[in-house]
């Protein structure tokens, strides 16, 4: 019955996509519109189509999450064009903001330990970016991108060398630590990191001319010419997500949980304990990095405040409220940070607070440090737990 | 008069050392907690800090300094005894990281609210003694009475808590709390109540440091004013292994003498790298602390 | 006296004790018998409130114990030394003994001399880390620190366990004693089933949780069945 069933759904599936891409190019051959939305619409079609095949999903589990990749890509670019240039900002930071969530994500779901100072990584990578760029001005994005996650991941394994190797709360002491001492690391390298005021990228990081026209009604903080660099935040962090949901599903993602569940069982069927902490970790900080970096390539330039210790608890904030060890609670994660700075100041005039005033000042660290609280005590999981539990309960009361 | 007590390296050992009792009473206070519950607690500055604001309060009212300090302590036993009872005990026998969730977040809710309510200003809190150093033959020689009334501070509550877990009653029962709270039910011992005090305690502890820091550091009392010695109080605790609060503090005192020199020598902005340094190092080195006898720990 | 009636304790699934009915009368041992995982540790530890019953009343004497936190059981008088004796290694062997005489009302200096009188080995060691002794020195350790505190009721788990024939032949001796010159009730859990019934004058036999022999230590020690089946005792 099955396999019957499965069978039939690929030629209709195929049809329907064919059909749609004959009218979608005949009617708009025009307009580079026309071009981008028939693309988006097939993709999401044979996305759609490989994602609803359960048979697949397990015969080959890296391409079904390849194209539910695909498919929230493209839905999510697709959305972008229809928004206005600083909703497109803030999208973007979400973006970059949930690698840097999944990082975190990954370290506490795969080894039960905890980072204080992602945000300190973040400016790790931030300014591995600025200092590239500058120094070398011919190198692409993409390479430079990839020198920050390796800054990262070289500084990760540093710290996490020696407080991987303890159980109990060193790693995030030490971690705390290195966000406190991140500023005044900073300072101390003042002529590389350009001090109080950082540093601007050499070159406005200009769209390539094939994609001019696509870009239009730009205002900063993305003008015409940068907007698509939420596109390009949101291609990256989807890269970073399918990297992620396989390591989660691998051998090595599964012996991680294993120790986070049980870690003596897990040294007695023979994964060794610190290394997969300190690979953990690793990944972790090099997660941030990349977000850092991108988010000084969407800025376009780099300051030392951006990555105080207060970073490292928003962060930390965000990736509990959305479902920490989850994948889907750093997407959540980000997509609050994307908007959590409108919210606050809703909220602000909403309730008639001096926006001047201390409370007002103070509105952010309330409300991200009591729903840290909350969610701590009454929904270890986040929202993707609740969500969860609700799902299941739900599924449970219906019959079949 | 001798040249010496003027010299360089005796300003700063004991500029360091000034430094480093309070980095000391931090480590302690979080070696107090940590071996009674298993929990770092992040809030360890920021709960003190909280009371200190409470505590001076009174001045307004036109209270002195010594009714201010009573206040504080107070307020301490307050908030230490409420945070454990509504706040720690949800979370004994969780995952690790579950109380440091949560102690990082009660540590920014208080910061938060406590710069809502008092705003951010420094506010320079008022002194029994003063703090202008005194002249040796001429030169300015590094203690002045403040200092030595901190010194005295600092080996007072130091004292007074060996002395309560070495030889009293209460001390016994909160060492067998900590080791063993099953066994000590079962001995009729109130573990809970006991539990609760110690995290009085340690913040009792707490807001001595903080009324000391916030008078000595000419940086006056802002909600911050523990960020920077609570990491250098972790990384103490950390290097003399977090269960031993002899090693907590002989490493903390250690910890504020080498930042004195780093700071004479290399620049301000070097000393949390150094220490952050001094830290992996020891790490490396000696996982299980410096200061503790058995290499054993649990790993 | 204990009074148990219609006990039944339960980890999830697994029913630890099914409708446990006993009585353990004053001035009396109770020994409680059956192999491993027959629900004897789980019996004590309800006792001491260390567990909650699922159902049934537990009493010493009029009042009723469930319900109760352990630490005010314990300052009811009732003592126990548990399973593995847990005395606390990091403390002198002095230490835990005043922890034991804190919550009575005892003259400390008093009890520690009856201590060491009954145990002289302990006041020859009354400095040293209790983590050090021998394992038959903890397990006095822990008995004088149960009865330092005069408790009225003392809970026994397995304090054989690991010691050699001698030692325990001693230990029941000295066990007996106890009952004999004070008015102490007494619950032993054991799995040596013959050192046991020697010195106990009732005996209650446990499998899976049920009771299946409840009677006079002589009788469950004569009777062949239980014997055979329950305490593996084969001529
Ligand atoms: N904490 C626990 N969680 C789950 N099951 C338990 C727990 N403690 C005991 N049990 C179960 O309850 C049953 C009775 O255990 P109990 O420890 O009371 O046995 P016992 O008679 O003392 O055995 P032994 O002679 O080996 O000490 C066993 O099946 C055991 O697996
Ligand atoms: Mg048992």
């Amino acid at each position: 019955m099955k396999f019957a069933g499965t069978r039939r759904r690929v030629p209709i599936a195929m049809g329907v996509a064919v059909v749609a891409t004959v009218v979608a190019l005949v009617s708009t051959t025009t307009s580079r519109e026309g071009v981008a939305l028939s693309v988006a619409f097939d993709l999401a079609v044979a996305c759609g189509l490989i994602l609803s095949l359960p048979s697949f999903k397990l015969s080959h589990p890296v391409v079904s999450r390849a194209a539910l990749t695909l498919l929230g890509l493209d839905v999510a670019i697709f959305i972008t064009f229809f928004l206005n240039s600083s909703t497109n900002f803030n999208l973007a930071t979400g973006a970059a903001m949930s690698i840097v969530l999944l990082g975190l994500s990954f370290l506490t779901g795969a080894s039960g330990q905890i980072s204080l100072g992602n945000g300190a990584f973040m400016g790790v990578g931030a300014f591995a970016m600025a200092i590239w760029a500058n120094h070398h001005t011919t190198t692409p994005i993409v390479a430079t991108l990839l020198i920050a996650v390796v800054c990262g991941a070289l500084v990760g394994l540093l710290l996490g060398l020696p407080a991987t190797r303890l159980r109990g709360p060193y790693l995030a002491g030490m971690t705390l630590a290195f966000a406190v001492a991140f500023t005044f690391i900073l300072s101390t390298f003042s002529s590389w990191t350009g001090g109080d005021s950082g540093l601007q990228l050499p070159t406005a990081a200009i769209a390539p001319r094939w994609l001019d026209g696509f870009f239009h009604a730009g205002t900063p903080p993305l003008t015409t010419t940068t907007l698509y660099l939420t596109d390009v935040a949101i291609i990256v962090a989807g890269v970073a997500f399918f990297f992620m949901a396989n390591l989660f599903a691998s051998r090595t993602g599964r012996s991680m949980r294993l120790i986070r569940d049980n870690d003596v069982a897990a040294e007695l069927v023979g994964v060794s304990l610190p290394r997969t902490r300190v690979v953990a970790f690793i990944v972790s900080s090099a997660y941030a990095a990349l977000g850092g970096a991108l988010l000084t390539l969407i800025d376009n330039s780099v300051s030392p405040p951006t990555y105080s210790f207060a970073l490292s608890v928003t962060i930390l904030s965000l990736i509990v409220i959305g479902g920490i060890g989850t994948i889907s609670g750093a997407l959540i994660g980000g997509v609050i940070y994307a908007f959590s700075t409108n919210v606050i100041s809703w909220i602000t005039t909403q309730t008639g607070l001096n926006p001047q005033g201390n409370l007002a000042s103070q509105l952010n660290g309330i409300i991200f440090g009591g729903l840290l609280i909350l969610t701590m005590l009454f929904a270890p999981f986040g929202i993707t737990g609740a969500a969860r539990s609700l799902w299941h309960r739900l599924r449970a009361r219906s019959p079949g | 008069m001798d040249p010496f007590l003027t010299s360089r390296i005796v300003t700063d050992v004991l500029g360091g050392l000034t430094n480093g009792v309070t980095y000391g009473l931090v480590a302690l206070s979080l070696v107090l907690i940590w071996r009674s519950t298993g929990i770092l607690n992040f809030a360890q500055g920021a709960m003190p800090m909280f009371a200190t604001y409470v505590g001076f309060a009174l001045l307004s009212y036109h209270f002195g300094y010594w009714p201010c300090v009573v206040a504080c302590v107070i307020a301490a036993l307050l908030i230490g005894g409420l945070t454990e009872r509504l706040l720690v005990r949800r979370l004994y026998g969780k995952p690790e990281i579950n109380p440091i969730v949560v102690m990082v977040g009660f540590l920014i809710v208080l910061e938060a609210v406590a710069a809502a309510i008092w705003s951010s200003t420094p506010r320079s809190l008022p002194s029994p003694f003063s703090s202008i150093h005194w002249q040796l033959a001429g030169k300015p020689f590094a203690l002045s009475p403040f200092i030595v009334y901190e010194f005295a501070t600092a080996l007072v509550v130091m004292a007074a808590v060996a002395v309560l877990f070495r030889f009293t009653n209460l001390g016994l029962q909160l060492r067998a709390s900590a080791l063993a709270p099953e066994v000590s039910r079962l001995l009729g011992v109130r573990v809970g109540r006991l539990l609760t005090l110690g995290w009085m305690l340690s913040t009792v502890v707490g807001v001595i440091t903080t009324i000391l820091v916030s008078a000595n550091f000419f940086s006056g009392l802002t909600p911050t004013v523990m960020d920077g010695i609570f990491a250098y109080g972790f990384i103490a605790a950390a290097i003399g292994g977090l269960e031993s609060p002899v090693g907590a503090i002989v490493a903390g005192v250690l910890l504020g003498v080498v930042n004195q020199f780093v700071t004479d020598y290399v620049n301000q902005n070097a000393v949390i790298i150094i220490a952050l340094a001094i830290l992996i190092v020891s790490l490396m080195i000696r996982p299980s602390g410096v200061f503790t006898k058995s290499a054993l720990r649990r790993v | 006296m204990i009074t148990i009636e219609g006990l039944t304790v339960s980890f999830g699934a697994v029913q630890a004790l099914r409708n446990v009915s006993l009585v353990a009368e004053t001035g009396k041992i109770t020994a409680v018998l059956g192999a491993n995982g027959a629900g004897k540790t789980t019996l004590l530890r309800t006792i001491s409130g260390l567990k909650e019953p699922k159902t049934g009343t537990i009493r010493l004497d009029d009042q009723s114990l469930v319900h109760k936190r352990t630490e005010d059981i314990a300052r009811l008088g009732i003592g126990h030394v548990p399973e593995g004796r847990g005395v606390i290694g990091e403390f002198t062997v002095e230490e835990n003994l005043r922890l034991g005489a804190m919550m009575a009302k005892v003259n400390l200096s008093r009890g520690l001399d009856e201590q060491y009188e009954l145990f002289p080995v302990l006041g020859e060691r009354r400095k040293q880390h209790a983590a050090k002794l021998s394992g038959g020195e903890r397990q006095m350790l822990a008995m004088a620190r149960a009865l330092i505190a005069k408790p009225s009721v003392l809970l026994l788990d397995e304090p054989s366990l690991g010691l050699a024939p001698l030692v325990t032949a001693q230990l029941m001796h000295t066990i007996q004693s106890l009952c004999e010159t004070s008015d102490l009730t007494v619950i032993l859990v054991e799995q040596n089933a013959t050192s046991a019934l020697r010195i106990a004058h009732h005996a209650v036999v446990l499998h899976v949780g049920k009771v299946v022999a409840n009677d006079t230590a002589s009788l469950v020690a004569a009777d062949e069945n239980l014997r055979q089946y329950y305490l593996g005792l084969v001529e």
